[in-house]
């Protein structure tokens, strides 16, 4: 699964700590998922997409073959 | 993320002076071979079959016993498990992946080390194998969890 969290955090000026801190996660939760590492839960998917104001496909799409 | 095994953070610290102080400890009390009859103290056995007096054999005996050896495991089995499961400074489901994933792997690193002891290590020298398998499982989760959470 790929993402656009590193693109969006840009646009919005955060860091990974402070997205982090915003959603109420760890740092390397983020770096994992933005190195496509883990995948989050639902909860989670949702929660950032809340934060960034973006329905949750746009901010998370399918890969080939998934 | 709210999970029923775990503890405070709290105890983190804690845990990580036990561990060291045990393992420490342990490791020079087996480098250096000290007599193993230090804090000699009477105790309870619930079974003994290796003493040399035959009335002290048998199910719940008082025997003589050196106690160091014991208090130095007991404090790696806690310092470890304290370490091992108390609760991350922020905990979520990342974090708790990683420790169930550090857990599977430790048992059977574990256990695939131990299969080349059995074949590879004889005789007294695997007597030494097995007081060190006491703890290895207990010490590979808590360094591959570290290892992974500080790579992440």
């Amino acid at each position: 699964m790929k993402n656009n969290i590193k693109i969006e955090r840009a646009r919005h000026n955060l860091t990974q700590g402070d997205l982090a801190d915003k959603i109420g996660v760890s740092r390397q939760s983020i770096n994992a998922i933005e190195k496509g590492k883990y995948v989050p839960s639902t909860l989670l998917a949702i929660k950032i997409a809340q934060l960034f104001k973006l329905p949750v496909e746009e901010l998370f799409t399918l890969e080939e073959g998934e | 993320m709210k999970s029923n095994y775990l503890l405070s953070n709290k105890f983190k610290i804690p845990g990580w002076l036990l561990l060291c102080a045990g393992l420490i400890t342990g490791l020079l009390l087996m480098i250096m071979e000290f007599d193993s009859d230090i804090l000699s103290l009477s105790v309870l056995a619930f079974y003994n079959s290796d003493s040399l007096f035959s009335s002290n054999n048998g199910f719940f005996v008082i025997i003589t016993n050196g106690v160091f050896d014991e208090i130095i495991a007991l404090c790696i089995i806690v310092g470890g498990l304290l370490v091992g499961f108390s609760e991350e400074k922020i905990e979520d489901e990342f974090i708790y992946k990683l420790r169930k994933d550090s857990l599977v792997w430790a048992i059977i690193f574990n256990y695939i080390v131990l299969m080349f002891a059995i074949i590879f290590i004889y005789e007294f020298t695997f007597f030494n194998i097995l007081v060190f398998n006491m703890f290895t499982p207990l010490l590979f989760f808590i360094i591959r969890f570290n290892i992974l959470k500080a790579r992440a």
